[in-house]
């Protein structure tokens, strides 16, 4: 009885691995049900240790070559500045949440936070002072250091140029007295022709030597050690807290809110003091009307909350849905017209110029072409009601809109409509490849059972082609997720690819490590997209699916 | 209240609040005299009036949350730190400052509505206004820094140029460098059948204008634009064309530009890469030039009014406080440059930032020079709009062929005066000299005409009267004439 439950776990968990095509798990649960113990071991080093060894092996590469390979945009960063670029961009959303919650925080506990940022503050402000102080010591030892380095090289530079400025003058010298003889009549003139010409030799020679001292000079120079570097940075990275921390009091202190509507209240109140004591009625009616402003603002002010600030969390969030939303628009069209092109020869034959053409076309042609039609049909973003619905924080004013933190805008519009157009082709062809390939005798039976058009859509087109639709809406949605980057980027739709754009057009130290974390998040996101779409596959399939996987 | 305020029926149904007093009178296309002494008197009493009440009182904004668009180049900086200092929000407003991807996308964002308005170089609302590129009408009310600029020459060039003039073969040769040691390079190029290329950042940009006219003040020929030629590359020496400022170090490492023109931070970016020279700034090429403009459209600024003056004060305050001084130091530089140093603004490295934005300019790493006027955001009555700013332009469009016919002087004034709002500014500097804020020597006076007075404080040193479109621009030698009978029409 034990047995057959756990075989029956086992056969579960097998299923549950093949299904999400996990392969790699399955050795360790045959192992841990004690399924030939030894093949299993075997299995595991094999597919289990022997890639992640090597991967492992891929990261000593790279963290021994990075630092090796100088650009002029500095040095490749290795793993470890990888992960500091990802623990700086969570600090930075870090931050933003406490902005964002410093805005909206109310009455006792707001002073409790005050109290508590101010505090952070003084201790920050002490450390930034002595971390300041070791960098300047740090920068000075430095400096007096190349300097003892460059003093040597500095003065053979001069000692070079004093010989070669001698030895100049001494030539032209030589090359006057020449000439004088030759207008005596005593030399040949062709003599002075060779000694001017041995002369400009020589000259550059005595540039060139020049320039290697010189060149040596700049080296040094050019090149700040690492310790005054790591130094400057610990001092930076204190430095941008300190200033967090003094908007934070700003917040607390004059932006909050809450501290708002208090303000304009009380204004209201002092305004309706005046408007008592008024004798003029035209301020009175001054009076009333700035108590009527002052009171609307103070009850706008209650649900302002703080403007955001794109961080890579959000915008890996806004990402994502763009990029269902694209490739839901191109499921929704592929699918028909991709059934429609299996089943009819003479529909296929007219779309097919039409897929030829378009399939090739780059998504940043696709972008601009849907910048310009699309974006005409909103003339005026904010007031336009398909904007006004997705941004709206309350439907109807009371359900919440689980959408609203995407802020949606014409330019995440464009993206998913690029997406939809470059993911549209593989599911459509595929659509149209399972469908011409569904088994002659099934559709046969169809006729002879005489079943009508929707029957035979629903209980033998769709069913027996759906394996090869699901395997062209993987493509998509992978072609989809690549495309979606690069449109993002371009359109500056705010999402993972304009993360990657801001960051190179920043240009700061932590630029190339940004992009370096972006280039895997990207990579893993779409991993877990391929993965659901293989379960998904493989839950419709009847073979094991093995062969597109 | 003040006359003229028909299009009160204009504003959407929408916008609940009602305009003050103190509201400007609008502009209509063609109203060519938008600066009226009676007008800014009235205005003057009648916040007289309410002077007390009105001190420190925020205006009765028609939007009060905003959108702001800008570009990752070190003179956003007003619109950020108006957002970071707090200055917006004391205006009662709530802003989102979004970096854009290039100018173009930017003046697109602008007029398609998705952002209220934009740091925008000098040159786009005059081009969206008379129809160069995108035609829209665009309005500034404010100019947010003058200088700015530099150029900047490979190594390779750098070399050969020294090697030209033996002056400039020092650790730090005298300034202004002119295009003089650039020229001979620039023959033999051509007569290898080659045109450097060299790189501006945008066709309309004040970049563009300085690189061309500091080849032409040395006889160096940077091409023409023609009906035809929207590149301006005809009859040029050398080849000028487009690229965004943050590629510029990139183009002149692989070859691609073997000189630039461009913003900060990029030019000290070269000088820390160790990949080129700056041999000038445009402080050199023109003493104070106006740089950057805060733009937004003029259905925008009509709907809007109130909202774009309350802009506009906070604007002033962060100019105003990114300028102020202690003993002749620059003492809130410091914390913006640290702000801009944000990846969400500028984002890069703070020295680097700083290296310009404190009053000093890197011309080689051994060339360290004090530049307390590299970026001006205030003094100097700076950030007021003038005219004049705009007629140079204007003359600059012409004399590259941009603007392809020629044009009598009075349409230079006129298209000035669609594109400039003096009026929204001394409307904002007057609430806040009554707060405090501000003195009344920090802005010029209210019956200022809006034209500066001639200067020759040019590399060439040739005179530049706004007054005198036409005049200026047949003074130089390169570049389109226009009949001096236009003069007077």
């Amino acid at each position: 009885m034990a047995d057959s439950i756990k075989d029956k776990i086992k056969y579960g968990l097998l299923k549950g691995i093949d299904v999400s095509g996990f392969k790699v798990l399955d050795p360790p649960v045959r192992l841990a049900f004690g399924e030939e113990p030894r093949k299993q071991v075997g299995d595991i080093a094999k597919y289990m240790i022997l890639p992640i060894l090597f991967v492992l092996a891929c990261l000593g590469i790279w963290t021994v070559m990075g630092p090796n390979h100088k650009t002029k945009s500095g040095e490749v960063p290795t793993p470890a500045k990888v992960w500091t670029a990802y623990e700086d961009n969570a600090r930075f959303d870090e931050r933003q949440q406490e902005k964002a919650a410093d805005f909206i925080v109310e009455g006792a506990e707001r002073e409790a936070v005050l109290t508590a940022t101010t505090e952070e503050l003084a201790r920050l402000e002490a450390e930034a002072a002595t971390l300041a102080e070791a960098s300047d010591a740090v920068a000075a030892t430095a400096k007096e250091e190349t300097e003892a380095l460059l003093a040597p090289l500095r003065a053979r530079l001069d000692a070079l140029k004093a010989e070669h400025e001698a030895a100049e003058d001494r030539r032209e010298a030589e090359m006057n007295a020449l000439a004088a003889e030759i207008v005596a009549g005593q030399a040949q003139p062709s003599a002075l022709v060779d000694l001017v010409r041995e002369n400009e030799i020589l000259e550059d020679e005595a540039n060139d030597a020049e320039d290697v001292i010189e060149t040596q000079i700049k080296d040094i120079l050019s090149d700040p050690p690492a310790e005054v570097k790591a130094a400057q940075m610990a001092a930076n990275r204190v430095a941008d807290e300190v200033q967090h921390y003094k908007k934070r009091i700003d917040i607390l202190t004059k932006e909050n809110r809450n501290v708002k509507e208090a303000e304009y209240l009380a204004k209201a109140e002092e305004d309706r003091a005046q408007l008592v004591a008024a004798e003029d009625p035209k301020k009175a009616v001054r009076e009333a009307k700035s108590i009527a402003r002052n009171a609307e603002r103070a009850e706008d002010s209650k649900t302002q909350t703080y403007p955001r600030t794109a961080t890579i969390f959000w915008q890996t969030k806004r990402s994502l849905a763009t990029v269902f939303v694209g490739f839901g628009l191109a499921a929704a069209l592929a699918i028909p017209l991709g059934i429609m092109c299996g089943l009819n020869r003479i529909f296929m034959a007219c779309l097919t110029p039409i897929i030829s053409i378009f399939r090739p076309v780059s998504p940043v042609v696709w972008l601009l072409i849907f910048q310009i039609i699309i974006g005409a049909f909103f003339p005026d973003p904010e007031k336009h009601p398909l904007f006004v619905t997705l941004n709206d924080e309350k439907w109807f004013g009371w359900i919440g809109n689980p959408l609203a933190f995407l802020q949606t805008n014409p330019a995440m519009i464009f993206s998913a409509c690029t997406v939809a157009m470059c993911a549209l082709w593989p599911a459509l062809v595929n659509t149209a490849l399972g469908v011409s390939s569904i088994d002659k005798d099934h559709m046969n039976v169809a006729k002879v059972l005489r079943l009508g058009f929707w029957s035979r859509l629903f209980k033998i087109i769709i069913p027996s082609s759906l394996p090869l639709v699901f395997a062209g809406l993987r493509i998509s949605l992978g072609v989809g997720w690549m495309v979606l980057i690069a449109a993002e980027a371009l359109s500056s739709s705010d999402g993972l690819g304009k993360f990657v754009w801001d960051e190179y057009q920043n240009g700061s130290s932590q630029s190339f490590a940004n992009i370096i974390l972006a280039c895997f998040v990207v990579g893993i996101i779409g991993f877990f997209l391929d993965r659901i779409m293989i379960f998904l596959q493989r839950l419709v399939s009847f073979d094991d699916g093995s062969a597109t996987a | 209240m003040i006359p003229s305020h028909a299009a009160h029926e204009k504003t959407a149904p929408g916008r609940r609040r009602v305009p003050g007093p103190w509201h400007v009178r609008r502009l209509h296309e063609g109203d060519t005299n938008p600066v009226n002494p009676m007008h800014i008197r009235h205005t003057m009493i009648l916040s007289g009036l309410l002077a007390g009440s009105l001190a420190a009182e925020q205006l009765d904004v028609e939007k009060d949350e905003l959108k702001f668009g800008f570009i990752k180049l070190t003179d956003c900086a007003p619109i950020v730190i108006a957002k970071e200092k707090g200055f917006f929000e004391e205006e009662g407003l709530q802003v989102e400052v979004i970096a854009q991807p290039n100018w173009k996308q930017l003046l697109d964002n602008v007029i398609n509505g998705e952002l209220d308005g934009a740091h925008m170089l000098s040159g786009q609302p005059i081009a969206a206004t008379i129809g160069f590129g995108t035609k829209a009408h665009i309005v500034t009310p404010y100019t947010l820094d003058l200088n700015g600029n530099g150029i900047t020459v490979s190594n390779a060039i750098w070399e050969e140029m020294q090697d030209n003039d033996e002056s400039l073969d020092t650790p730090t040769p005298k300034h202004p460098i002119s295009a003089d040691a650039l020229k001979p390079i620039v023959e033999d190029a051509k007569a290898d059948g080659r045109k450097l290329p060299m790189g501006m950042v945008f066709p309309v940009s004040t970049h563009n204008y300085e690189i061309r006219y500091w080849l032409a003040a040395a006889g160096i020929h940077p091409g023409m634009y023609t009906s035809t030629d929207l590149k301006g590359f005809t009859d040029g020496d050398i080849e000028l064309s487009t690229t965004p400022p943050p590629q510029m170090p990139a183009t002149l490492e692989s070859g691609k530009n073997v000189a630039y023109c461009v913003g900060e931070p990029w030019n000290q970016q070269a000088v820390a890469k160790g990949i080129g020279v700056p041999v000038t700034t445009n402080y050199d090429i023109w003493k104070n030039n106006p740089e950057k403009v805060f733009g937004v459209t003029r259905d925008w600024a009509d709907e809007n009014p109130n909202t774009l003056i309350a802009v506009t004060k906070a604007l002033i305050k962060a100019g105003k406080w990114l300028d102020a001084e202690e003993d002749g130091k620059l003492v809130n530089r410091e914390e913006a440059c640290r702000i801009l140093s944000q990846p969400n603004y500028v984002g890069a490295d703070f020295d680097v930032i700083k290296n310009s934005m404190t009053g000093y300019f890197y011309f080689q790493k051994t060339d360290k020079r004090e530049m307390p006027d590299f970026n001006v955001f205030f003094k100097y009555q700076s950030s007021y709009p003038y005219y004049s700013d705009g007629v140079w332009f204007l003359t600059q469009m012409r004399r590259w062929g941009q603007i392809t016919e020629p044009k009598p002087a009075s349409w230079y004034h006129e298209t000035a005066k669609k594109v400039y709002l003096p009026e929204v500014y001394m409307a904002a500097a007057e609430h806040l000299i009554e707060e405090g804020v501000l003195t009344e020597d920090e802005v010029p006076a209210a019956d200022f005409d809006g034209y500066k007075p001639a200067t020759d404080e040019f590399i060439d040193g040739v005179v530049y009267d706004g007054k005198k479109p036409i005049e200026y621009l047949n003074s130089h030698s390169i570049g389109n004439k226009d009949d001096s009978s236009l003069t007077a029409k």
